[in-house]
């Protein structure tokens, strides 16, 4: 118990300075990267495990062996929940990695930060990188002000999973693409069978932000915005923001919804045939191919549209003089070129971040591995919205998670609840 | 001068002054603890010190912080969110140190004779505290889950009603409460049973020849021994629940409705999800005085009410 604080402190103590980073050989040698003609090494952070930890490990060695000069060392820094104290540990120690992979939510934070490097003049100067072939959802949280902090490193977003023996044996047709909230609606009453402990959906009630965005994603359904356009205000309480919470309470009441409480129980309830539906990411698509139940993938339904919520990350280049800048944005642009990208999607089963991958030769073999994935891909044009890039946001999200769970336990009724969040949210935002 | 010289032990007077400090007992000494002094100082001592700073800062724990003064300090004391987890937290400790110390003692009590079997018993009470938090955590989410839980499966056999359990705002704080004097009440049973083993046979002989009653030796005997225990186990227990954070963080995460959220889980939300480091290093400050004074206070009761055989 007495850990979190002896962390805190020892988070604190790290910033401001007095931690040495764990890093090891490759980064003391930085200065063979500025010696000028040698070989430039470079280093990368990233927390990736398994299969994306032996693809990463692999297309550096790729690049090492294809491009003299530059040498790109891969370095492991554990759990990415972390990696944002670990880089500024290092930045204000000295030795700041020349890449890291850090979460989009954390894109505000740094952009104050003199130690990254800003990419605005480096895709300028350099059209073959192509910026606007990225997804706009991937290039919306890269950009704080017009200051663009990465390259999209991960590209999510939200679709609806299903398990057609479930809908065949209710009788329900297989969902389709002009799918409505009434037709989901009930859909998921009708594959409710509480005798038999079987839900229509599932949704997380821990009131994280893991509640909030898939929220959202109806929201912008309906019609509505979490902010007003000038972000000084909150726009969430809304008719759009009360239907969709209306929504969420409606099948709440019938027992319709799983309530998960964030441990993502629902994953193996879903795949031992007791949820009908989710709205999920391609991260438990490993998981749902491996289990045998027989499964469809389809946008989610919409009310007056069918928009998705997308989560990206970033790589970030931090400054290590001129000579590793060059050679970490020479990798990076490697490293997310169209056909290097696939190959990782392919290795990885991550969408591809770039929308030109879907029209090479080789992304039907990316498809035909990964059943179902297409639909995530084509669900990115979707995307076209993006929750507030801001330092407040993550406050804003706890104040409306809770408004969401309390509708979901029956303690609040929608409108109740949206007008208390919009109280605290304005408040939160008029702060100094 | 002269008394200096006289507390020199004879035979040991001699020689260089160095080699003095070298061979005496207080060297040995200071050797042996020196790791842990140099860690405690570096893991311990010098965070306590820069979290002192750094709740008089606005910091973000992302860039350079600036000094504020006392104003996170101000803040908290406004802070109704503060006030409710102070007053969750004080519920908690008022029930789990009772509850878990008490239980614990009857453990103990039960677990202290010869019967077949007892080693199982005892690492059956045991094995939950070598249990990480962490799996203990999942465990009890599904034990209490309200579809799928074992609890509510149980519930069911007899005919009671379903609960929600851990997603029930007003029951989410004493399943918190249960799950988590099953898993530290195994080293008060052992805290206990040692000082079971430790009171002396022929005090409870003259008891018996005196004609007293088992319940009474037990009142009038054996917990007057076992009062240093209990005032440690109390002292350590209250500790522990001031500051409970891991059950919260991986089960409830604070909610349903903050009904779980404690002192210590605060802090983390302020420090960790909100980026207020200032003010998360108040938080821990002004639970560090609080638990320091009322560990102060049991200790001075306890020195006016333990009984120490010895």
């Amino acid at each position: 118990m007495k850990r979190l604080v002896l962390f805190l402190t020892a988070g604190a103590l790290a910033l401001a300075g007095c931690g040495g980073s764990s890093n090891s050989n490759s980064t003391s040698s930085s200065g063979s990267g500025t010696a000028g003609g040698g070989n430039v090494d470079i280093t990368l952070w990233e927390g990736y495990t398994e299969t994306e930890a032996s693809a990463i490990n692999k297309l550096a060695s790729e690049f090492n062996a294809t491009h003299k000069g530059i040498t790109v060392h891969v370095q492991f820094y554990g759990n990415n929940d972390y990696a944002l104290q670990k880089v500024l540990a290092a930045i204000a120690g000295g030795k700041p990695p020349d890449i890291s992979y850090l979460y989009g939510s954390w894109a505000p934070n740094i952009v104050a930060n003199p130690g990254i490097v800003q990419l605005n003049s480096l895709i300028a100067q350099d059209p073959s990188f192509n910026w606007n072939d990225f997804w706009a959802a991937g290039r919306r949280v890269a950009t704080v002000n017009g200051k663009i902090i990465g390259v999209p490193a991960l590209i999510d977003n939200l679709a609806l999973v299903y398990n057609k023996k479930l809908f065949a044996a209710a009788g329900i047709a297989a969902p389709t693409a002009n799918w409505t909230w009434s037709e989901f609606e009930s859909a998921a009453v009708k594959l409710t069978n509480t005798a038999h402990k079987q839900f229509g959906w599932a949704y997380v009630n821990d009131a994280s932000e893991d509640t909030v965005w898939r929220y959202w994603a109806m929201l912008w359904q309906a019609g509505g915005a979490i902010l007003t356009p000038d972000g000084k205000h909150a726009a969430f309480n809304s008719p759009a923001g009360v239907k969709a919470l209306t929504l969420l309470q409606t099948l709440a009441q019938h027992k319709s919804i799983y309530l998960d409480n964030g441990s993502g129980n629902y994953l193996g309830l879903f795949t031992s045939g007791h949820i009908g539906m989710l709205w999920t990411g391609p991260w438990d698509l490993a998981n749902i191919t491996a289990s045998k139940v027989p499964y469809g993938v389809q946008i989610l339904p919409g009310d007056i549209n069918h928009q998705t919520i997308s989560g990206p990350d970033n790589w970030v280049v931090f400054n290590n003089g001129s000579a590793r800048t060059k050679a970490a944005w020479e990798f990076l642009k490697w490293l997310t070129s169209p056909a290097v990208d696939l190959k990782w999607a392919t290795m990885t089963g991550d969408l591809p971040t770039r929308e030109s991958v879907t029209k090479l030769p080789a992304y039907k073999q990316f498809v035909s591995k990964y059943p179902g994935v297409d639909v995530w891909v084509r669900n990115l044009g979707n995307a076209t919205q993006s929750r507030p890039v801001s330092v407040l946001y993550p406050k804003i999200s706890a104040v409306v998670g809770e408004a969401i769970q309390s509708v979901l336990l029956g303690r609040a009724q929608p409108q109740q609840a949206l007008s208390q969040a919009e109280q605290q949210v304005n408040g939160i935002l008029a702060a100094p | 001068m002269a008394a200096h010289a006289l507390r020199r032990p004879a035979g040991r007077s001699r020689g260089h002054p160095f080699k003095r400090i070298a061979s005496s007992d207080n060297f040995a000494g200071w050797a042996f603890v020196m790791p842990a002094v140099i860690l405690i100082a570096i893991f311990a001592l010098i965070p306590i010190g820069w979290s002192l700073l750094l709740s008089l800062q606005a910091n973000n724990l992302i860039a350079p912080g600036h000094y504020v003064g006392l104003a996170n300090y101000r803040a908290l004391f406004k802070d109704h969110q503060f006030r409710s987890a102070i007053g969750r937290t004080v519920l908690y400790t008022a029930i789990f140190v009772p509850v878990s110390v008490g239980g614990a003692l009857a453990v103990a009590v039960a677990l202290n004779r010869k019967i077949r079997g007892i080693r199982f018993y005892r690492l059956a009470v045991f094995v939950p505290l070598v249990t990480s938090t962490v799996a203990t955590g999942i465990i009890f989410l599904w034990l209490l889950d309200p579809t799928f839980g074992l609890f509510n499966y149980l519930l069911s056999l007899v005919g009671l009603p379903q609960q929600q359990f851990l997603q029930d705002p007003n029951q989410a704080l004493y399943c918190i409460i249960a799950m988590t004097t099953w898993g530290w009440i195994g080293f008060d049973v052992i805290i206990y049973l040692a000082a079971l083993q430790g009171i002396p046979a022929d005090l409870l002989e003259a008891a018996e020849m005196d004609g007293a009653s088992r319940l009474s030796t037990f009142r009038s005997v054996v917990v007057p021994l076992l009062g240093p225990a209990t005032l440690f186990l109390v002292v350590w227990s209250t500790i522990n629940a001031l500051q409970l954070f891991d059950e919260i963080y991986v089960t409830t995460r604070g909610g349903p409705l903050g009904s779980t959220t404690m002192i210590v889980y605060y802090l983390y939300e302020q420090a960790f999800q909100f980026f207020n480091g200032g003010y998360g290093a108040a938080i821990a400050y002004v639970l560090f005085v609080a638990i320091l004074l009322v560990t102060i206070v049991q200790l001075w009761i306890g020195r006016r009410r333990v009984y120490y055989s010895s």
